[in-house]
């Protein structure tokens, strides 16, 4: 597995990892998948994780980086496939 | 200005494997330069079958010897020699039900000198009937007692039910992933020195030493020679991309997820060893 960018958070990511490849080649590459089911796995991760990112100051880049781009998309909408709207932000 | 770079490719493997591989596909022996890769948000809409991924990758670089020359290095942070280290944002969507999946990828560091947007599209070739023949296909790997479509978890006796359905898969002609890549340059060096200097109000954002530095350049040129000089590097990373990805598909093929997870243990081990850690220094110094 692909290394975390906070070793701390190796061992929760490599979890959260293993239930995604699962999920994923089991249930959503079938077309059988109904909810994300590594949601709790996630959640740990992510907790983990963010407080690594603020730590090392990255949350700020990474936010601002956001922000850019929905100003940058809002500058050149284009419409994606089945007329969406592609933004990197969610 | 703005470059563009765009081309196309046909993997040999079924969509749902490239998707996959796509997840899967640092670190591979293409990659040695990617320290880091963490998924910071996820979201599946079980109404549309579609899965959307934000994931951040930390690489090692080292700037061209010419981007050196062209700026100082306390605007680029760089060591004496170009070392460093930057963050990529990837976002990603896959639609199994319509067959495609949609990434885009940008630098989030040095974006004042140049931003470098890489944009894939993926697609399963239209046929007819596409999602009842791989879900025959899996009926099938099922009816084999595979226990599962890559044979997650299991190293001994599923193996071979893997390797034959994936097998099975991509020896099937039509069995086939396009996918176009679109890489877009844009230097924006310059440009934030001159919004500063029309609104005097606004606090500078840059230091005042950058002011003399760009006096003496035509801002034009300098984000010109920038764009040209990613644009040359963006030419020659793209093989080792594609390259690292059917490393990754073969790894699937001849062993399922298994060997997939094994290769990737082995690739960061060498990575880790070579560089001592995240600031260490390579010896295999490919550019991406």
């Amino acid at each position: 597995m692909s290394a975390s960018l906070a070793p701390e958070c190796n061992e929760v990511k490599e979890r959260y990892d293993n239930c995604f490849l699962k999920w994923y080649s089991e249930k959503f590459l079938r077309g059988t998948a109904t909810t994300d089911e590594c949601k709790p796995l996630f959640e740990q991760y992510e907790k983990c994780l963010s407080k690594a990112l603020k730590t090392r100051g990255i949350d700020t880049v990474l936010k601002e980086a956001r922000e850019d781009n929905r100003e940058n998309d809002a500058e050149h909408m284009r419409p994606a496939r089945n007329g969406e709207l592609y933004l990197l932000s969610n | 200005m703005v470059k563009f770079y765009s081309q196309s490719y046909t993997y040999d493997y079924p969509f749902p494997a490239v998707t996959l591989a796509y997840f899967l596909r640092y670190p591979n022996p293409y990659s040695t330069h990617v320290l880091s890769t963490d998924t910071i948000s996820r979201h599946f809409d079980p109404d549309t079958q579609r899965l959307t991924t934000v994931r951040l990758h930390l690489k090692r670089s080292k700037l061209p010897a010419a981007v050196l020359k062209l700026l100082p290095r306390s605007i680029l942070g760089a060591s004496a020699g170009g070392d460093t280290q930057s963050f990529i944002l990837e976002k990603s969507v896959v639609d199994i039900r319509e067959g495609w999946m949609d990434t885009e990828s940008r630098n989030l560091d040095f974006t004042g000198v140049l931003s470098v947007i890489e944009k894939q599209e993926f697609k399963r070739p239209a046929a007819p009937s596409r999602l009842e023949d791989w879900q025959g296909i899996e009926g099938a790997t099922r009816r084999r007692e595979s226990g599962g479509f890559f044979n997650f978890g299991s190293k001994s006796s599923n193996s071979n039910a893997t390797k034959e359905s994936v097998l099975t898969q991509s020896s099937t002609p039509e069995e086939k992933t396009d996918v176009v890549t679109t890489v877009t340059l844009h230097s924006h060096i310059g440009e934030k020195w001159k919004r500063a200097t029309t609104t005097p109000s606004s606090s500078s954002e840059e230091p005042p030493e950058k002011q003399g530095f760009f006096k003496s350049w035509s801002t034009a040129s300098i984000q010109r020679s920038i764009e040209i000089i990613g644009l040359k590097r963006a030419r020659r990373s793209q093989p080792n991309a594609k390259e690292g990805m059917k490393v990754v598909l073969e790894r699937m093929r001849e062993g399922g997820l298994v060997a997939v997870l094994e290769g990737m243990r082995k690739d960061r081990e060498r990575i880790m060893g070579a560089h001592g850690g995240v600031r260490g220094k390579g010896v295999n110094d490919d550019d991406e």
